[in-house]
């Protein structure tokens, strides 16, 4: 076991006796391979964190997505067409054919216009390529994903508190459910949608989880508060 | 096959060459590349030098002009240093408004002159807040590949010791310049800065880089001494270097710089020679 | 040797705020003394086709005087900004992508490019681009009886006999740049050199304690 965990490490830092499982090390953003054995190398500073039994990972506070395969995330139509291109916060835009929803054929297709929200899942991710998006499932049925409603509001949070919003422990958005009544769809690349019955309430939850984004997990029903009275 | 392989794999074919020590232009690792000086190439200008480092190749005229001193320095003329990287000299360059690497060079030049102090600018200084030598220094590269500071910085410093200004009398009641153009007097060089650029290549520093090497190398450090003196140590970021490297890479440029000095001495007295004959 | 009280070993106070920017991916101010400048840092983003590497991110620097176009000096002060950190950045990791760094000037009084490699490796810290290494600059002066004087201001510049510019890695603590203005001797370069590379240590500890403090809440 490295002897820092829950520590602060810094680019260039070296985290050293990791635990392998088959030969296995499961490593997250920040860290990278290193020509040591049981070594990785830091890219990025934050706190080192640890899930047993391989799996390692640096949690600081960014703002930058980078896609991964299998990500759910928040989309804004870029450009319409048979294929569409979806802004996801990444370096490149991603593509969306009009053929990946549930139940479309070539001849009936969703209406997608430029400035439309979608919530949809990467298929492929490679750094060499352009990310691929999808709005069905392996099974071909749309579940939770698809086009969301234009009466909904889109905003960026941090990459790590859409983490801590998703967490099941979270009180979050269970704080917010009390009060009002809402949709919201978390993308793994920090965009949010939300939408409520009133667009008061709206902008009520967007400052609540703006505020929330700077406490602490300990305070953040507090702050909460402050919004539902 | 050979050269498939280097445009296929540029850096593990250098790494190969370099493993036995030797470089793809046959040089050893720590081997400078011939020089070759010329001096008054250009007639029409006060001074002029052709340098050749390798297959490198600038020019340098200066140009005298009279013209009144600033204000706030009434008794100290111009040096002006204008480095040109014209598409000519390599296909990395184009036509338009000069590039990144023309201006930086021009700039570290132009400091080097200043901070070495091989010029005074009190010596072009004719008559007080009245007149002055302004002295333009274009350096025109014809072939890059490779060391364009160390060629630009060899061609300024021959070219100004190559040149000679005319007499100028001044009367200041009537703002009247006469100029004698049979005496010339020459400039007064107080010291000689030369540099030597080294590239770095994984864990090894090769000496002279060409074009190519400098392309696949991990940064670039150029040396410049003068008289035993360190004149600047310039890296530009590139790949940390140890201390140990660097101090070699500096007396490995002192002991080269006499070399050169005594080549621009050479070169400038031959021709003051050819100019007493005549 | 000179005598050791001559020589000022403490730099001017240093003082930063991270992430006070909305749009860049991670922005810092940076004040050193009297000089201060801003970086903002976006990145990886899409990249201009002719600016398109196949093997690893463009980094791409802008050096923005105070006021005016940049001219020739801030070229070398950006060249060497980019070389910095492109050699730091761990830029392999994204490519066919851009990495632009934004360095804005707000005021010069003396050792504003060592300010600037400062506030460019807090920034991307800040924004959480993958770096290789980290890194730090000191600066220093020489006066005409040989005194050194750390992280020199402008007043000091003027009667220098020579200044020292280095950047340092956080690792094996080599040398990334050196930029020198003015004539010295190989000795005096080697005193520099172990001056700032003390100074440097100096600014990692303070690159630590300030990124500590701004995660503290967010994490």
């Amino acid at each position: 076991m490295p002897e820092n965990i829950g520590e602060f490490v810094f680019p260039g830092d070296v985290v050293r006796d990791l635990k392998v499982v088959n030969g296995v090390i499961l490593r997250g953003p920040g860290l990278h391979s290193h020509e040591e054995p049981n070594c990785l190398l830091v890219t990025r500073a934050g706190k080192l964190c640890f899930k047993p039994p391989n799996v390692y990972w640096v949690e600081g506070h960014f703002k930058r997505y980078y896609p991964k395969k299998g990500d759910l995330v928040v989309g804004i139509i870029k450009k319409s067409g048979n294929v569409c291109k979806v802004d996801i916060g990444s370096s490149e835009v991603a593509s969306l054919s009009l053929l990946s929803f549930e139940g479309a054929t070539k001849k009936q297709k969703p209406d997608l216009q430029v400035g439309d929200v979608v919530y949809a899942k990467l298929l492929s991710a490679h750094r060499e390529m352009e990310p691929e998006l999808v709005c069905v499932d392996s099974y071909y049925k749309a579940g939770k994903l698809g086009p969301l409603s234009n009466d909904g509001f889109v905003m960026n949070v941090s990459l790590n508190f859409v983490n801590r919003i998703l967490d099941v422990n979270s009180l979050l958005l269970r704080a917010l459910g009390q009060k009002y009544v809402f949709e919201i769809a978390v993308g793994m690349n920090g965009k949010v949608w939300i939408n409520g019955q009133r667009t008061i309430d709206v902008l009520n939850l967007m400052n609540a989880l703006l505020a929330a984004e700077r406490e602490s997990n300990s305070n953040i029903v507090n702050v909460c508060r402050r919004y539902l009275t | 096959m050979a050269k498939q392989f280097k445009s296929l794999h540029p850096t593990k074919f250098y790494r190969d060459y370099l493993n036995q020590d030797i470089r793809p232009d046959g040089r050893l690792v720590s081997k400078f590349r011939p020089v070759i000086i010329n001096i008054g190439s250009i007639a029409t200008a006060d001074g002029s030098a052709l340098v050749r480092i390798g297959k490198t190749t600038v020019i340098c005229g200066i140009k005298a002009e009279l013209c009144p001193p600033k204000p706030e320095k009434p008794n100290e003329g111009f040096l002006i240093c204008n480095v040109e990287l014209p598409p000519l000299c390599s296909s990395k360059f184009r036509p338009g408004p000069p590039s990144d690497l023309a201006q930086i060079t021009t700039r570290f030049v132009a400091d080097l002159i200043l901070n070495s102090g091989c010029i005074n600018l009190k010596d072009l200084c004719i008559v007080k807040e009245k007149l002055v030598w302004c002295l333009y220094a274009d350096i025109i590269c014809l072939d890059h590949d490779g060391c364009i500071i160390d060629a630009c910085l060899l061609v300024l410093l021959t070219a100004l010791k190559t040149v000679r200004l005319p007499v100028v009398q001044y009367d200041a009641a009537i703002d009247k310049k006469t100029i004698d153009a049979s005496v010339k007097k020459c400039l007064n060089i107080y010291n000689t800065p030369v540099s030597t650029t080294y590239a770095m290549f994984e864990d090894k520093i090769i000496t002279d880089p060409t074009t190519e090497e400098e392309e696949i190398s991990s940064g670039l450090l150029t040396v410049v001494v003068k008289d035993k003196e360190l004149c600047s140590i310039h890296k530009p970021g590139g790949s940390p270097l140890s201390e140990e490297k660097l101090y070699e890479c500096i007396n490995e440029t002192v002991n080269h710089a006499d070399l050169l000095i005594t080549l621009i001495n050479t070169a400038v007295s031959e021709c003051n020679d050819d100019n007493k004959n005549c | 040797m000179e005598v050791e009280s001559n020589v000022n070993l403490s730099m001017r106070e240093v003082n930063c705020k991270l992430g006070m920017f909305t749009r860049p991916d991670g922005s810092v101010f940076i004040s050193q003394g009297e000089t201060a400048v801003i970086v903002g840092i976006y990145g990886p983003i899409e990249v201009k086709p002719h600016k398109i590497l196949i093997n690893k991110a463009s980094v791409e620097t802008h050096y923005c005087p105070k006021s005016g176009m940049p001219g020739i000096a801030d070229k070398l002060c950006e060249s060497i900004l980019h070389n910095v950190c492109e050699a730091a950045l761990a830029s392999a990791l994204y490519p066919r992508s851009s990495i632009v760094i934004i360095i804005q000037e707000m005021q010069n009084c003396g050792g504003i490019i060592p300010c600037a490699i400062n506030a460019c490796c807090l920034a991307l810290l800040n924004a959480g681009t993958d770096m290789k290494f980290l890194f730090a600059s000191a600066s220093c002066g020489l006066d005409d009886e040989g005194n050194f004087h750390l992280d020199p201001d402008d007043l000091f510049l003027e009667t220098a006999a020579a200044s020292f510019i280095f950047v340092f890695d956080s690792i094996g603590k080599g040398l990334i740049a050196s930029h020198t203005s003015g004539s010295f001797n190989l000795a005096q370069y080697q005193s520099a050199l172990e001056l700032c590379k003390k100074a440097a240590e100096g600014i990692f500890d303070f690159y630590k304690s300030t990124i500590k403090k701004d995660l503290k809440d967010k994490i």
